[in-house]
């Protein structure tokens, strides 16, 4: 299925690369930076290559490039899947996916490549399996190993691996018995040049995090679960179950995982928690002015490439210009209802350069603690199966997600 | 590490895996078998310890062992086929642990590739049917894929199936969302409504998949609703605002969802779509406005007025990118619909001074030479062209201006001949490229002919709104694209799936495959079902007729005259005969053409000709005398040989039949 995988920083260099069949040459990424060299941006290299003999498909997270070479036809959502997966290992294993990170961590990210993949084929993923058998480094761990010589490799094989349910081990008794839950809503909306709202989505997810012993059976019922739209569960879930009474009821997976992620639609339950108001135009002196409501927020802005330079006032935060990708960012902060903040100043085109046509569109990031924005709302989680009382907690948290407000 | 070993440590490990003590430590067994395996020279010690690890309680073992075995035979490279392995390993199909099931199904499929890889029975396919929901997600993305090679026996069995299966179109993993619907969609394709059903169902998840964090899943999430637009149109059109791009995305997403939103565009939400569209047009990217106002312009093909109105706007802002991709739009535009020329030619004055590129300025040139009697002073615009001829660079550019010149000569003549005059001096005489001086030459000649001549060439139709008609009715049933869902067609379009697959072709299945690839291709004059007659015909009878016989009027004379008739034979025909139809058909299976009457003569004759690998020449005389509704066949044969002849005469009568059902 997989053949080989390169990993290949912003710059073009392969910096890492493992084989799970026979070596395929380091040429085939020629493709791949004829593409890259093609998109101009980084941004903009097309998912999936073609070559004579292969399939290149890539994914770019962290600015990195998984490319992974593909010789049989496969479903693409399956390797684009798995290849995050594989980035979503790292960062666990090491904190961060950068290349630093991966160099340094060289001999472990060998070792998980070839636990996660066996001949082509996803073998074990599961973070908690992943890690009964390759130790994540720590200080201690690396000095040692670098003075005796002894690797990272666990010395037992893993004891969950005949549980019938994904991720559950058996037989594992914790000393404090939590289940933990983070509702996390995501906006993503568009918001049109007079204001109106052009488009608004909330996504969310429910990660859990479970440390339970035995084998608890737990149900989660929420207060309104019809506001859910779209819902996809984890395999742990009993489908069945949700159809008929619309409550959560599954065997637990240890650890981190993300029991559902869900979609709600319908614009008019989107309430929109920020709101903009702006004014560019761009004269021989121009001015920009803002408005907000909410806190945590960070508001960038790609301008125009005539842009050299800014001289702004915000009345609230700090801001940064770029002067090489021309992206301004203002860090706002926490804000009050009562004072709103602004951002005003000149902005300097180049001399003779032409008005630009287009108005640049601002990119809003904020968080809003301890609420759901969908209005979702957890009744109560029982457990059967063990006797023991279980610690509980539900976190809600809303973040804007690609918020975008036209200008 | 085990790729480089040097000669002690091959010696070592050959003492190792030999040793019971380390096979009795599972995980050092294991991982010996996992990576060990591909080292060079220690091959023959790892069968045991593989063999024994199939048999292994630890279901760690089982798993990489099972794998083992494939690899074990591609490092043996063409060896036979390990019959008691195999029957091991199908065995091993019912192990407790999923995902040594899981890894049986990949490594047979890998051992038996020759044989068309594992087969699906229907024991095995319950049995992984109910293993389903204990697998990971790889496992059951993986599995999905393996039941489409099943075939339940009955309705009643195919339902229970689909509701088996029905959880999995709610997985949180996007991957086995697509698969099962796959497997749905083949599954129930006797069943439209049960498909509409499924793709109705799967909406959500495809939606939630297009606005995923992952910007490649998105992309591919998007190829896929382009894919089921194409046969449900209306399918997504209450969502259309999700596929509005936003500033920050990828190119390749935004391009993708300019393409959806251009297919899902209906009467409720067309005036939004455009605006939003329209916002596109002045993006900061060329590429992507460009594709945008391509996106109006199929818009255009049902919303005519508004569209032409947004694109005329867009002249306004006299940017050199956009003008000339509205222009290049526009040609199109008033080929399939008619009713908006007016429009189109009230826009085009001034247009010239913003172009600057190939396309655009053909484009331009082109509506003014058609339509150019309607624009006041389109002789002007062409003259200033004529004027800068010398300096320009594109020879494509100088070939449309001059028949459009041509074109606004005949409809008026006053204004341009002066200039037409001009422009065929300077191509006959200075132009150095040779298509544009053969142009100019074609057209002297042809004024010289006389103008009526001239009207006749040059005033074809100016548009054909037809053809927008079967455009549109691209509505195919969901049955044509459902075996390419959820692989990579989608992503990379049909076409180029066939160029990398033929190359592939090539590599493992040598020259015969092309062959017949290309055989088939071409045949697509003969209709489907006869399609497989036709080319089954030469291949089961042992006779190839060679491509490129090329035989001289001259030599089939004499060779005809020299030979006597060697079969004879009487076919049906009715009415007349179509000679360029034939002849195609004729062509497609190597028989050529030497000699044939015009349509409707009285008889009718046709002489054939075709070559066989072994150099045997067959001659043929096709007579049709339409008083007696038959078709007389005379074949020659330089060799005397029946079976030959035989089968020659099935390919002939096949072609034939065909040609004569089409007719009828």
């Amino acid at each position: 299925m997989i053949q080989s995988l390169f990993l290949i920083n912003c710059s073009g260099d392969i910096f890492l690369e493992k084989h799970w069949k026979s070596v395929v040459s380091q040429s085939v990424c020629d493709y791949f930076f004829e593409a890259q060299e093609k998109a101009a941006d980084v941004e903009n290299v097309p998912p999936v290559i073609s070559t004579p003999h292969h399939y290149l498909i890539s994914i770019y997270q962290d600015k990195l490039f998984f490319v992974s070479v593909i010789q049989t036809e496969v479903p693409p959502l399956f390797v684009i899947e798995f290849l995050h997966r594989v980035a979503d290992t790292f960062q666990d294993y090491f904190g961060e996916c950068s290349e630093a990170a991966i160099k340094d961590n060289v001999v472990i990210v060998y070792e998980l490549l070839e636990e996660m993949l066996d001949n082509g084929f996803p073998l074990a993923t599961e973070s908690n399996i992943l890690k009964e058998l390759i130790k994540p480094p720590t200080i201690l761990r690396s000095v040692v190993s670098s003075i005796t010589g002894s690797s990272n490799v666990g010395d037992t094989l893993p004891t969950g691996q005949l549980s019938n349910i994904p991720g559950h081990q058996v037989g594992i008794e914790y000393t404090n018995n939590e289940a933990y839950f983070d509702v996390v809503e995501e906006i993503d909306a568009i918001l049109g040049k007079s204001g109106s709202t052009v488009f608004a989505e909330i996504q969310g997810v429910i990660d859990a995090c479970i440390k339970l012993s035995g084998m608890p059976n737990l149900s989660l019922s929420f207060m309104n679960p019809r506001l859910l739209d779209d819902v996809s569960f984890h395999p742990c879930i009993r489908f069945k179950c949700w159809e008929s009474e619309r409550v959560l009821s599954f065997i637990p997976p240890d650890g981190n995982f993300r029991l559902i992620s869900y979609r709600v639609s319908s614009q008019n339950l989107v309430a929109i928690p920020a709101y903009v108001k702006h004014s560019i135009s761009f004269k021989e002196n121009s001015s920009s002015k803002y408005g907000k409501t909410i806190e945590g927020i960070t508001v960038t802005v790609h301008m125009p490439k005539v842009v050299p330079n800014m001289n702004l006032t915000p009345t609230q935060g700090s801001y940064t210009f770029d002067p090489v990708t021309k992206v301004l960012t203002w860090d706002v902060g926490k804000i009050t209802p009562q004072k709103l903040p602004s951002l005003k100043g000149l902005v300097n085109l180049q001399s003779g350069a032409p008005k630009p046509e287009e108005n640049p569109s601002l990119n809003i990031q904020f968080k809003i603690q301890q609420l759901a924005i969908s209005g979702l709302k957890v009744n109560r989680l029982d457990m059967y199966g063990e006797k023991y009382k279980p610690f509980k907690g539900v976190k809600y948290v809303t973040k804007a997600g690609k918020f975008q407000v036209r200008t | 590490m085990p790729y480089l070993g040097s000669e002690d440590v091959v010696k070592e490990l050959k003492k190792a895996l030999c040793n019971p003590h380390i096979q009795a430590d599972r995980l050092r067994y294991r991982n010996v078998i996992q990576r060990v395996i591909r080292m060079p020279g220690v091959q023959e010690y790892i069968q045991q310890p593989i063999l024994n690890g199939l048999r292994d309680k630890a279901s760690y073992v089982r798993r990489v062992a099972v794998l083992g075995c494939a690899k074990m035979h591609n490092l043996h490279g063409d060896s036979e086929v390990d019959g008691a392995l195999v029957n091991e390993l199908y065995s091993l199909l019912r192990d407790q642990d999923p995902i040594v099931v899981v890894n049986c199904l990949r490594s047979l499929e890998e051992i038996l590739k020759q044989e068309g890889g594992v087969v699906i029975n229907k024991p095995i396919a319950h049995h992984l049917l109910n293993r389903m929901s204990k697998l990971d997600q790889w496992g059951q993305a993986e599995v999905l894929n393996f039941l489409l090679r099943y075939q339940p026996r009955s309705e009643e069995e195919l339902f229970d199936i689909l509701n088996l299966l029905d959880s999995f179109l709610k997985s949180s993993s996007p991957g086995v969302v697509m698969g099962a619907t796959k497997l749905f969609l083949i599954l129930a394709k006797k069943f439209p409504h049960v498909q509409t059903d499924v793709l109705v169902r799967v909406k959500g998840p495809l939606l939630a998949a297009c606005s995923s964090e992952s910007r490649e899943l998105c992309f591919a999430a998007l190829c896929h609703v382009r894919q089921i637009l194409h046969s449900l149109p209306g399918h997504f059109s209450s969502h259309y605002k999700k596929f509005f791009c936003s500033y920050s995305e990828p190119h390749y997403i935004k391009l993708q969802k300019v393409e959806v939103l251009c297919e899902l565009v209906n009467d409720e939400n067309v005036q939004q779509v455009l605006e939003e569209l329209r916002g596109y047009c002045t993006d900061v990217s060329a590429d992507f406005a460009q594709a945008a106002i391509f996106a109006i312009g199929g818009i255009a093909r049902t919303y005519t007025d508004q569209c032409v109105q947004i694109l005329t706007e867009l002249l306004g802002l006299r940017q050199e990118h956009i003008t000339t991709v509205v222009v290049q739009t526009f040609r199109d535009l008033v080929w399939l619909c008619p009713q908006c020329t007016e429009a189109v030619c009230q826009a085009l004055p001034g247009c010239e001074e913003n172009i600057q590129d190939s396309e655009g300025k053909q484009a331009l040139i082109w509506l003014l030479g058609v339509h150019g009697e309607r624009i006041p002073n389109a002789p002007y615009i062409l003259e200033d062209f004529v004027e800068n001829v010398k300096s320009e660079t594109f020879p494509a550019v100088k070939m449309e201006l001059l028949t459009a010149l041509v074109r606004l000569f005949l409809s008026r003549p006053a204004e341009c001949q002066d200039m037409l005059g001009r422009l065929l001096y300077y191509c006959i005489e200075e132009e150095k490229n040779m298509a544009v001086r053969d142009r100019g030459l074609f057209y002297y000649r042809l004024l010289l002919v006389g103008i009526d001549e001239v009207k006749r060439i040059l005033c074809s139709p100016k548009s054909d709104p037809s053809l927008g008609l079967l455009e549109d009715q691209a509505e195919r049933p969901v049955n044509s694209w459902a075996s390419d869902f959820n692989t990579l067609v989608p992503v990379y379009g049909k076409a180029r799936w066939a160029t990398i697959s033929k190359c592939v072709g090539a590599e493992h299945g040598g020259s015969e495959r092309s062959h017949t690839a290309s055989f088939a291709v071409s045949g697509h004059l003969i209709s489907e079902e006869n399609k497989g007659r036709v080319q089954e015909a030469p291949d089961s009878e042992t006779l190839m007729l060679v491509p490129n016989c090329q035989l001289t009027a001259e030599y089939f004379e004499k060779t005809w005259l020299s030979l006597e008739v060697a079969h004879q034979q009487v076919l049906p025909w009715q009415g007349e005969v179509h000679p360029d139809t034939l002849q195609m058909a004729l062509q497609v299976v190597n028989i050529q053409t030497i000699a044939m009457s015009r349509a409707g003569s009285q008889p009718w004759k046709a002489y054939l000709s075709a070559q066989d690998d072994t150099g045997c020449l067959f001659l043929t005389e096709l007579l049709l005398e339409s008083e007696n509704s038959e078709m007389q066949i005379s074949v020659k044969q330089s060799e005397a040989r029946t079976e030959t002849l035989n089968s020659f005469m099935s390919v002939l009568e096949t072609v034939i039949g065909t040609i004569g059902d089409i007719k009828s």
